[in-house]
């Protein structure tokens, strides 16, 4: 039992590697900026979503380069889920879908069902090039230009594969636009 | 026991082999590589001088792929390459097939492990292997109008082309005797593909794997193309194995342009590529306890592997080393002592706790049910189909293409070939523990004894008409590229063939007996890439 416990009590809540800032000055101390960031999205999640934002994962066709940062994402670096967003098994449970990956031909239906098997309102998230607009292999005749050839897309987190702190913040630029939006509509009803 | 020629050098018994038994072939025709032998072999005996190298000379199965030749003689053209390990030689039987009759006696009828890169040359090139077992498509889903090879020169896709799945499934029959279909979107963060159980109860009588669903005609798309083009595509075929593709292609660039690339590059290359060997086994061992439902020690390895791409992000600008690797050498530096000391202190740290927590679960005995005996790949189907890498040696294996076929700066190193005998979940696991060990162990060698020099020699133009061949022992096992310049300049053609390619029939053979619960540790222990092998 203690060899289980003992590096997790020595390592402390937040991880953290020996400071690289010595060696390489355009490092990024990924803890640190996550801090800050995680802090804001969780109060944007609170605010919008009242503390539990659920997201489904859909690969359309990724090298697998995305995928494995969102896995990063779930990760005690990150922690996605100390924010109120988690992860979910199944789109009829989820929020929203992480679209990853060009969307190959072979690949569109079953989008198309994923996308209609998740309850509305939902959002849809495109995470890395290839969902963006079809990414490196956008020309070849076996996929689509990106996730919005077949689904609407809300969100675009471009990258190749996007940084998992990257992905944090382009949700919590989306949230912070959502909240906009919001509040407009609140004072278009008045 | 006594030790023949033959054993201590394959190559030269395989080549008097075929002089004696089958006067009809052609040897070494135009030789270009140091390494490759060719011998043309008339189509209708591919499969013998197959068989008899696979079973009688000590060949394994590498690659195999065909080529549209009908532009320049009328003719498809086939490749089949074999390694001749322990002997750092390849030898390629190539046959030509007539435009009109584009089809010959079926390799993998005698060499299972040509399973299926037959299936696939006939779904991409149409070359039709005649009396093979199962010539199902591979790549294609059922729906690809007939006619539709994209790897042929004079291939437009098709106003009408249904992209929809359909394919045919062979059945157990029987009472009691369920099918349960999985995928392809599956639960969790992960690639797409379908499993098709056949089951009595809980108990696994069947597993047919229906890959293809990433297709992406990466193979078609470089057609044409320039060299960076190229690397940019060949860097993006995979995410966990994106180095040691980028490897690959400019080994086969380099090796038909005549160059090496300088010693530090070899050194930085090498260094890299265990790097990127470390962040997947930590992946893989992390995604085999989360299956086991030991999530303290998947937790702690996924911290870990994040490290390690820090580590990489930190000092190569990449998390997954894309952008590293060029022809002729490499771009990325570890100038100064300082950064060597950092990725030293860094890696011991991940040492240390890569070995706790392998303590910690292999002292589990909840654990070590889950793991003991499962999914277990016996020696004989894993050498019957070519099984390479992690899967093999925990099977008993000694082959590793580090030692068998260096590259980089791999011929100047000391290290230890791991290897396990079970070939069950446990194998597996321990497999990757002893080999993080090891390449922990190369990191700090070539940090140690990083040369001096430039770190990229000129490629300059290659000589159209010229091949080129790279493998590399990839996390998973042995990957290769193998490019021909186009009567242009650019890429001519292009074929990519990566460890999981082998080794997914592998895992079908592997889950039947077991349950269907522990599917996913099993799938887990191999964590194959489907990216990789659908291209």
């Amino acid at each position: 039992m203690w060899e289980i416990l003992r590096r997790p009590l020595q390592i402390g809540i937040h991880p953290r590697m020996p400071a690289a800032d010595a060696i390489s000055p355009a490092s990024r101390a990924p803890e640190g900026e996550i801090q800050l960031l995680g802090e804001a999205l969780r109060v944007e999640v609170q605010g919008l979503f009242a503390g539990s934002l659920k997201l489904r994962h859909l690969d359309a066709g990724s090298c697998n380069g995305c995928e494995q940062e969102l896995n990063a994402l779930l990760n005690p670096f990150y922690d996605l889920q100390q924010y109120g967003i988690d992860i979910v098994a199944s789109p009829r449970h989820a929020d929203g879908l992480l679209l990853t990956g060009p969307i190959t031909r072979h690949l569109e239906e079953a989008v198309r069902m994923t996308d209609d098997a998740t309850s509305r309102p939902r959002l849809l998230i495109a995470v890395g090039d290839c969902a963006c607009d079809g990414g490196f292999c956008a020309d070849s005749f076996a996929v689509h230009r990106g996730a919005s050839a077949v689904v609407p897309i809300d969100v675009r987190i471009p990258g190749c594969p996007p940084r998992p702190a990257d992905i944090v913040r382009a949700l919590l630029m989306a949230m912070g636009r959502a909240s906009v939006l919001a509040a407009s509509q609140r004072v278009a009803k008045r | 026991m006594s030790v023949t020629s033959g054993d201590l050098f394959p190559l030269d018994a395989a080549l008097r082999g075929i002089r004696e038994r089958f006067a009809d072939v052609v040897i070494d025709a135009d030789r270009t590589s140091l390494r490759e032998r060719t011998v043309v072999v008339p189509a209708e005996r591919l499969a013998e001088v197959s068989a008899a190298l696979a079973q009688e000379w000590g060949g394994s199965l590498l690659t195999m792929f065909a080529l549209d030749e009908r532009a320049e003689g009328g003719r498809y053209r086939l490749h089949v390459m074999f390694s001749m390990a322990p002997e750092d030689a390849l030898v390629t039987l190539i046959s030509a097939v007539p435009e009109l009759a584009p089809s010959y006696p079926s390799v993998a009828a005698h060499v299972p492990a040509a399973h299926w890169l037959e299936r696939e040359l006939h779904d991409l090139v149409g070359v039709k292997p005649l009396g093979h077992p199962d010539l199902r498509p591979l790549v294609a889903h059922d729906g690809w109008p007939a006619g539709a090879h994209p790897l042929r020169k004079d291939f437009t896709p098709p106003a009408q082309w249904s992209w929809a799945p359909r394919y045919h499934f062979p059945l157990v029959e029987g009472e009691g005797v369920f099918e349960i279909p999985v995928g392809p979107i599956h639960a969790g963060i992960i690639e797409p593909g379908h499993f098709r159980f056949s089951t009595v109860g809980e108990s696994v009588l069947r597993l047919d794997v229906k890959l293809g669903w990433k297709y992406r005609g990466l193979e078609k798309l470089a057609e044409g193309q320039s060299f960076s083009r190229g690397l940019e595509l060949a860097e993006r075929i995979c995410g966990s194995c994106a180095f040691s593709h980028a490897l690959a292609y400019c080994g086969a660039l380099e090796e038909l342009s005549g160059l090496v690339p300088p010693p530090r590059a070899r050194a930085l290359r090498s260094l890299a590529a265990e790097l990127e060997r470390v962040h997947n086994h930590l992946g893989d061992l992390a995604g085999i306890l989360n299956d086991c439902a030991y999530v303290v020690g998947s937790a702690s390895l996924a911290r870990i592997k994040e490290i390690v791409h820090q580590a990489c992000d930190t000092l190569f600008g990449h998390r997954f080393l894309r952008g590293m690797c060029v022809p002729g050498g490499v771009c990325r530096d570890l100038p100064d002592d300082a950064q060597q000391l950092w990725l030293r202190r860094v890696l011991a740290d991940v040492r240390a706790d890569v070995e706790d927590v392998l303590r910690a679960a292999t002292a589990n005995e909840s654990v070590m049910d889950r793991l003991r005996g499962t999914g277990v790949l016996t020696p004989e189907v894993a050498r019957d189909l070519g099984v390479t890498g992690v899967a093999a040696r925990a099977s008993g294996s000694t082959r590793d293409g580090r030692k068998d076929h260096p590259y980089a700066f791999y011929r100047d190193l000391d290290f230890f070939t791991v290897t396990h005998h079970d070939g069950d979940v446990l194998a597996r696991l321990m497999q990757r523990g002893g080999e993080i060990h090891e390449s922990l162990n190369l990191i700090d060698q070539m940090i140690l004894r990083l040369p001096g020099g430039p770190l990229v020699v000129h490629i300059g133009e290659p000589q159209p008409g010229r091949w080129g061949f790279g493998v590399v022992e990839s996390p998973r096992g042995l990957l290769s590229h193998w490019l021909r310049i186009g009567s242009d300049g650019q890429i001519g053609d292009w074929r990519v063939r990566s460890a999981s390619h082998a080794i997914w029939p592998a895992v079908a053979m592997a889950v039947p007996g077991n349950i269907v619960p522990d599917f996913p540790l099993i799938n887990k222990s191999f964590n194959l890439c489907y990216a990789c092998t659908d291209k």
